[in-house]
């Protein structure tokens, strides 16, 4: 493809989201004028919030990272028409095994630090792939499983942190011990937390963009498109469900293990916080696509970052953001119904779908 | 540790059980109009959320409990009446319309309450509802104490779950919802308006919620928190498809995660060693099991989250 035509469809791909984005951010002014405040102050406060220091500007990759890992995880699930809004419990059951790894199994450094990864990969992809199996086996409904199963980590965390993982030395508090220094990613900057995790992020988006071009991608593209094209071209539905869902899973443990090993270093409560659905909302911006998930991410950890200082200089409630971020999707799945070709007719529901 | 078991502490586990129960409840028992009309609303914590915080602000302004239940009943079919031009107006994926929901209903609630109050030192607070002893019932032993004192919703969430499985088994209205969620193309070939009855029955369902939510701030709390659903509307949702979609079965489960967080709230005020995690956990467990048999029984209504379409064969 020339170059001049490579560009006009990245454009095309790119303007509608800079529209959607810019219309959130302008009904949040008209909100902010509501609130008797000046948006201008406001969104300025918001950026020098994100971007005023090097430790700020390195908190926006910082917050990115997880949330890239956990969006290009939902994609996966979200191509196949999957609805995994469970990623948070997938990310806890992450964060869990690779803190169990770093404790409890006394390895050198570097092989702890691998099977660490791999066991947060595998504990994510386990969380999911269950939800894909009681889909595929018994038609359980994964929006009602993955919810579910989202529940039964934090609970399932709760109880280690309170219980046998409980720092001895941690005067109480529900947290566990903190792992040796030597299997924390290295920084990047001084001042700053950013961590070597964000290489980990960019292999993942480099491995994401060819995902979508291998046949296995293919397929759990195609078999989100309906049934009967799947199955015409010899795909065994529900085994590519459990596969994507054990995919979407895993990536959201590997973005459990970036957290311990770059930033956390310890189990504590609830440390999925709302990562879950702010992925949700930056899968669908990127249009479930890898780069597109990438830039989205990064503008929702502006967002969060900045936001913070936002409410502490001009007053206005940090949950603008959240509004931002919701409205967002109202004009994600608006556009969308309006336009259910735009993009591979995603959000058109499949017609011999089962539901269950 | 042994003497805890007492008849007092039976009492006070079954009574806060029953109090426990109640927003759950009320919100699943909206839900399940919406759901046998085949949409699924995701977006019950953000429109709880919202109606905790209408019925604070209504009744805190006009001193009065009733005002604020209203706010809080309006508010809600306010949200849901948007949930539904999202899922049957616009056809957009449900799943997708209530996370949006429940992100922009805390955000708003959040926001709206933030700009009335400020950061106040001291949270503003109402004289929130007070019970209600039932007259002669309250005082028999342990049974009073554990049925008949309690506020007036409480009671009231109790005889809707038999209302509303009268309304949804013995009328044509509930014949036509379920109609609807199980076969729109028949139903919509009969007369029956698909667009007009799935409106219907979301804002019903949201209607409820908001009764819910204004339950939590002024009469179980008497005070406003963005956080103070957590997570009722998710397991509201629960609770139905655990319910099988019918309003008594729906009462059952909901005691059952009542009754978790009774004794988890109780075992971790006393100290209990015993995992409260477990306890909490166990509805959820439940859940996906009986979510595991209702799916091979196929009793999921059949146009679950399925928009519909004249067009569309």
């Amino acid at each position: 493809m020339p170059v001049s035509k490579k560009i006009i469809k990245i454009t095309q791909a790119i303007f509608p989201a800079l529209l959607m984005v810019a219309g959130a951010l302008l009904s949040g002014a008209v909100l902010i004028v509501i609130a008797g405040n000046d948006p201008i102050a406001a969104y300025k406060a918001l950026l020098e919030g994100a971007f005023s220091n090097s430790y700020r500007i390195s908190e926006t990759f910082v917050k990115a990272i997880p949330l890239m890992l956990m969006a290009q995880g939902i994609s996966i699930a979200f191509k196949n028409q999957i609805w995994n809004i469970g990623a948070g419990g997938q990310f806890t059951i992450g964060t869990i095994l690779s803190v169990v790894v770093c404790l409890y199994f006394k390895l050198p450094p570097i092989p702890t630090i691998i099977l660490s990864f791999i066991f947060a990969f595998i504990g994510g992809a386990l969380w999911g792939g269950l939800a894909g199996w009681l889909k595929a086996r018994f038609n359980a409904n994964e929006v009602i499983t993955t919810l579910m199963l989202d529940y039964i980590a934090t609970f399932l965390l709760a109880y280690l942190v309170y219980g046998p993982m409980m720092d001895p030395n941690g005067f109480g508090y529900p947290q566990s011990a903190v792992i040796e220094k030597v299997l924390r990613l290295p920084k990047l900057i001084v001042g700053g937390r950013l961590h070597a995790g964000l290489f980990v992020a960019i292999a993942i988006l480099l491995l994401m963009i060819l995902f979508w071009r291998s046949t296995l991608g293919f397929k759990i593209e195609l078999a989100g498109q309906g049934n009967d094209v799947s199955r015409y071209a010899g795909i065994n539905n529900k085994k590519i469900i459990i596969v994507a869902m054990l995919l979407s899973g895993g990536l959201s443990g590997i973005a459990g293990w970036n957290e311990i090993h770059g930033i956390h270093f310890r189990l504590m409560t609830d440390l999925a916080g709302s990562y879950g659905s702010i992925a949700i909302v930056i899968a669908l911006l990127g249009n479930l696509n890898p780069l597109g998930i990438a830039i989205s991410a990064y503008f929702f950890s502006v967002l969060i970052v900045g936001g913070n200082t936002m409410q502490n200089l001009t007053g206005i409630p940090y949950s603008l953001v959240d509004i931002i971020q919701g409205l967002i999707v109202v004009f994600v799945i608006t556009r969308t119904a309006f336009k259910a070709e735009s993009i591979q007719s995603f959000f058109r529901k499949r017609r011999y779908q089962h539901n269950g | 540790m042994d003497n805890i078991f007492t008849a007092t502490f039976f009492v006070s586990i079954f009574a806060s059980t029953i109090r426990l129960a109640t927003p759950i409840l009320l919100t699943a028992l909206g839900e399940i109009y919406t759901q046998r009309s085949g949409i699924l609303n995701l977006g019950l914590e953000g429109t709880m959320t919202m109606s905790a915080m209408a019925g604070f602000v209504c009744a805190y302004f006009s001193k009065s409990l009733f005002i604020g239940f209203l706010g809080g009943i309006v508010i809600g079919m306010i949200c849901s009446a948007f949930m539904a031009f999202l899922s049957v107006t616009i056809r957009a994926n449900q799943v997708i319309a209530g996370t949006a929901l429940t992100i922009l209903g805390i955000g708003f609630s959040s926001f709206i309450y933030r700009i009335i109050f400020g950061i106040q030192k001291l949270p503003p607070q109402v004289e929130s509802l007070t019970k209600f002893d039932v007259p002669l019932l309250s005082r028999i032993p342990y049974i009073g104490t554990i049925f008949f004192q309690h506020n007036l919703i409480v009671y009231l969430a109790y005889i809707l779950a038999i209302i509303n499985w009268v309304v949804l088994e013995k009328t044509t209205f509930g014949l036509n919802v379920k109609a609807v969620g199980e076969h729109p193309r028949a139903a919509d070939s009969k007369g029956i308006s698909v667009t007009k009855i799935r409106y219907t029955a979301v804002i019903i369902g949201g209607a409820f919620a908001g009764l819910s939510g204004a339950f939590m701030s002024i009469a179980y709390m008497n005070s406003f928190s963005d956080t103070m659903i957590a997570g009722r509307g998710f397991i509201a949702v629960a609770v139905v498809v655990f319910a099988r979609w019918n309003p008594l079965r729906a009462m059952a489960g909901s005691l059952l995660f009542g009754i978790a967080s009774a004794l988890q709230i109780r075992f971790q005020a006393i100290g209990v060693p015993i995992p409260n995690q477990f306890l909490l956990m166990l509805p959820y467990l439940v859940t996906i099991i009986a979510l595991i048999t209702v799916s091979k029984k196929a009793e999921f209504p059949s146009a679950y989250t399925k928009p519909y379409s004249r067009m569309e064969r």
